[in-house]
């Protein structure tokens, strides 16, 4: 286990240092001058812009110029937003949880959805719900998400009127801002409406969640599908069977657990895809979250906070991924390293 | 009675023409397969059979619903948006922007990556392990994030957006490549060619290039259906085609403020879009259930 975690913990470094590196390159490549994409002030005097140029070595060498950007990033200093001049640090810690918040929820829905439908595909294999689910499977995973977010806002808010189709929560609710996701933040607060207020944003969550996580949920069905059929042929499986153990006793005890740890590996990578189904989703439901305002700051050419929100970004889907590697490990003995005597 | 062949010659057919065998007994596939080259043929020939000009309007027939409703006009078939633009002749086009492109794009990015990844594929030690890593830090960020990246690196634009899409799809063809042309290195008629004294280059043209295309066939299918999912999202947040474009994203954003009163002109490109991916969906499915239906026997 402790060379696993010395291996991630280098696959993260040199992953950080790739995208560090990789914004650090964008200042140059995006139009403008350097050390004001890195700075994003835009007003500077001259003198501040002398001293901007020392803060970020500018007549240095490149390695010299990396060194210093790095500093600032470690600092937690990724300069002033061109739009609005404000730290763009400030603006992503009042964003992201919103974001983490609802790519979490979206997961939750995608997996609780996704897994069992996947495994009743998988017990029914080749009849016709395993071929349904697997025909609705494709089409959802087709569907563009801004068509379904617009069709989902056309029949439930407006043909409906069921849900609300635009924002967090309603603005009459005054909730403190603590950690930023919005549930916590409530259940936090010593409001007297608030459960009311609970209740509002749960209305205000479902309608964005259930769309970002349509396409997931299809992910998770044929792998949780491919998943329990490749357990299912294993001969262990065939032994239980042998046994006399009943059907729901080989599938609950045994099938379901083995078939979990194989698609518990790839919800990391699910999840990176269905953050930039957020971004779109954000968009549309004009959630205050982090992709929206980095589609926005790129119509608004403000290319220090698409340095930061790309970063920033990445390197959470990266922790993501991390964490998910530990706890497949910390699941599947057979995934920490070395098999002795196979 | 004529016997032509006098000899018989045992043939077996290659690994490819095994899988287009199988594929063809799947209907859906093959359902999947025509719509596909429907979408080409329309893509190419989108200028000579639309009825009208894409971009150019007719202000006496604005806003009209499409045919099969009452207030229709059957000289426009699909209905017309809010500046009389026919949406028939106008999803047309899109096809050959936003299918189309798609498909070039695919294939740009395929063989690049094809090319880059059997190289790599041939290196050993820190080379290989540093591109290893850094295919896999390339490869957790999604492609639509990337891509918004680099369109915010090179402007707005269609062409622009090509480029970050084509960008974008590289490294997945590079790893499947290479992970393919690895496993295939280590068969044993590999070694038997290399015993014959055959240089890397032969190998890999003759001996595995023709075992691997199914799989970059498949991953390309998957591509495809990224990719035009890709086009048609920039399209719609404004930052792929621009404004007279008939990209299907864009026409679809387009339509947004006239959703109540006109909702044909967001359903009809959404659904263009989606008919576009279930095709390119069913055709890699089909790939896929046919490889495994080979390995099978």
């Amino acid at each position: 286990m402790l060379i696993f975690t010395l291996r991630r913990i280098s696959l993260f470094i040199f992953t950080m240092l790739v995208l560090t590196l990789l914004s650090f390159s964008l200042s140059f490549l995006f139009p403008g001058d350097t050390v004001i994409n890195h700075s994003g002030q835009i007003n500077a005097t001259a003198s501040e812009l002398a001293q901007l140029n020392k803060a970020y070595q500018m007549d240095k060498s490149i390695v010299n110029q990396y060194g210093a950007y790095l500093t600032h990033i470690l600092n937690g200093d990724l300069g002033q937003s061109m739009a609005s001049q404000s730290p763009i640090s400030n603006e992503i810690i009042e964003l992201l949880p919103a974001t983490i918040e609802l790519s979490l929820v979206a997961l939750l829905i995608a997996m609780t959805v996704g897994i069992p439908l996947g495994f009743i595909a998988a017990i029914k294999h080749n009849k016709t719900s395993d071929h349904v689910i697997l025909s609705l499977a494709m089409l959802g995973y087709s569907i563009p998400v801004f068509w379904l977010g617009l069709l989902a806002i056309l029949v439930f808010s407006i043909g409906l009127g069921w849900l609300p189709s635009a924002g967090k929560i309603s603005l009459l609710f005054e909730i403190e801002f603590i950690t930023g996701i919005q549930f916590i933040d409530i259940l936090l607060s010593d409001s007297p409406y608030k459960w009311q207020a609970f209740s509002n944003a749960s209305a205000h969550i479902i309608l964005p969640a259930c769309v970002i996580a349509l396409a997931p949920a299809t992910i998770f069905i044929r792998l949780s599908r491919a998943a329990m059929i490749e357990v299912l042929a294993t001969s262990y499986i065939r032994a239980a069977r042998a046994k006399g153990l009943s059907f729901q006793q080989i599938i609950f005890r045994h099938a379901i657990r083995n078939a979990l740890i194989k698609i518990i590996r790839h919800v990391g990578l699910q999840f990176a895809n269905l953050v930039t189904i957020a971004m779109v989703t954000e968009v549309i439901f004009s959630w205050p979250g982090i992709g929206r305002w980095l589609i926005e700051s790129i119509y608004q050419r403000d290319y220090t906070a698409i340095q930061g929100g790309l970063l920033v970004l990445s390197c959470f889907i990266f922790i993501i991924h991390i964490l998910t590697d530990f706890i497949y490990a910390a699941l599947n003995p057979l995934a920490r390293g070395n098999k002795h005597g196979s | 009675m004529a016997r032509e062949k006098i000899y018989l010659e045992e043939v077996f057919p290659s690994p490819f023409m095994q899988l287009w065998g199988i594929f063809r007994k799947t209907p859906v596939a093959m359902v999947g397969f025509c719509c596909f080259i429907f979408l080409i043929l329309l893509a190419i020939f989108a200028p000579i059979i639309s009825p009208y000009s894409p971009v150019d309007g007719n202000l006496d027939m604005i806003l009209l619903p499409p045919a099969w409703h009452v207030d229709g006009n059957v000289s426009y078939l699909l209905g017309t948006d809010e500046l009389g633009r026919d949406m028939l002749s106008r999803l047309m086009y899109g096809t050959s922007l936003t299918f189309g492109l798609s498909f070039i794009v695919v294939i740009f990015s395929l063989v690049i990556g094809v090319v880059i990844g059997s190289l790599s594929a041939l290196t050993k030690g820190i080379k290989s392990s540093f591109l290893n890593h850094f295919l896999d830090v390339i490869l957790s960020i999604p492609s639509l994030l990337l891509a918004i990246i680099i369109v915010a690196i090179l402007g707005p634009g269609i062409s622009n957006t090509v480029w970050a899409i084509a960008i974008v799809f590289i490294p997945q063809f590079i790893h499947i490549t290479r992970y393919a042309v690895k496993e295939e290195f280590r068969k044993d008629y590999v070694l038997a060619s290399r015993l014959d004294g055959a240089s890397n280059f032969r190998i890999l043209y003759y001996s595995v290039f023709p075992n691997i295309v199914e799989r970059l066939m498949s991953q390309a299918t998957l591509a495809q259906s990224a990719a035009i999912l890709d086009i048609a999202t920039l399209g719609f947040l404004g930052l792929g085609a621009q404004i007279p474009l008939p990209e299907w994203g864009a026409i679809l954003a387009n339509g947004l403020e006239r959703f109540y009163i006109a909702p044909w002109t967001v359903y009809l490109p959404g659904l263009a879009i989606l008919f576009a991916v279930v095709a390119t969906n069913l055709v890699g499915e089909g790939i896929r259930h046919a490889l495994k239906l080979r390995k099978e026997n």
